[in-house]
């Protein structure tokens, strides 16, 4: 995970500071998808959740990330035909059809 | 039959003649086992569940040694820098035909599409990609991230070229 993966100029949390217990954009960031795709461990999940939610740049950015995921799995899934497949597996079941006792 | 056949194109890179091979077998197989098949339970995900396993057993035999993973660190960004002030919302993405984004897909290298496919359009978790494949969890997590970076930057390519962003 590269420098790069987090909301373009921020790397603090949107208070100015935060504790210990609270996870800096950097840190959300370098989690987006293991978060996005329901894979961190609750508690943690709950941290990056929380951040998420009350940072401005962080917010967008995961949006941003879901809409590309949702995406790629709405046109991504899309059907295919082809009438030469129908030909060949029809004489199959013709031939599986043509075996049977 | 059509969405079998277009996850088969997935999985073989749009590879028609092995998606063909890839719906054949699935399909004798699930003739020859239909006494199995419990009726009253989800046809299309036992046949999607054969067609898959059909094809990871064929890439394990295909790569018992595999080749290294090829590493570009430009393309594995996050597009959304450049885009956030003109179009945070990711709406870029809907004016993308889906033609581009079936080959942008199609044409990942197969060590990053297949756990794309699986992930992404299929909604299986880590562990069982993980398992399935027969590599590390982590392994999962690092090409899954490059092969989404890697898409992600290809549309955005394609949606400059089109004109849909400055």
């Amino acid at each position: 995970m590269t420098h790069d993966e987090q909301p373009p100029g921020h790397a603090v949390s949107p208070e100015g500071g935060g504790t210990a217990d609270e996870l800096s954009c950097e840190e959300a960031a370098q989690n987006v998808f293991e978060y996005l795709d329901g894979e961190l461990p609750p508690g943690y999940s709950e941290k990056v959740h929380r951040h998420v939610e009350m940072c401005q740049r962080c917010y967008p950015y995961f949006n941003f990330e879901r809409a590309f995921l949702d995406y790629v799995h709405d046109r991504g899934m899309r059907p295919a035909r082809s009438a030469k497949l129908e030909e060949r597996l029809k004489r199959l079941l013709d031939d599986l059809e043509g075996r049977e006792p | 039959m059509d969405v079998l056949y277009g996850l088969a194109l997935r999985f073989t890179g749009g590879d028609d003649a092995a998606a063909q091979d890839l719906v054949q077998d699935t399909l004798l197989k699930a003739y020859r086992a239909w006494d199995n098949f419990e009726s009253g339970t989800n046809c299309r995900a036992w046949l999607t569940t054969i067609l898959r396993n059909t094809f990871i057993n064929d890439l394990r035999r295909r790569q018992s040694r595999p080749a290294p993973v090829g590493y570009d660190e430009v393309a594995e960004r996050s597009v959304y820098p450049q885009l956030h002030e003109e179009d945070g919302e990711g709406g870029f993405f809907d004016r993308i035909v889906d033609e581009e984004v079936i080959r942008a897909i199609e044409e990942l290298p197969e060590d990053f599409r297949v756990p794309l496919v699986l992930a992404d359009l299929e909604g299986i978790g880590y562990k069982e990609i993980s398992e399935l494949l027969e590599i590390p969890v982590g392994t999962v997590k690092s090409r899954l991230f490059r092969a989404r970076r890697r898409l992600q930057q290809r549309l955005y390519r394609y949606a400059v070229e089109m004109g849909y962003i400055r």
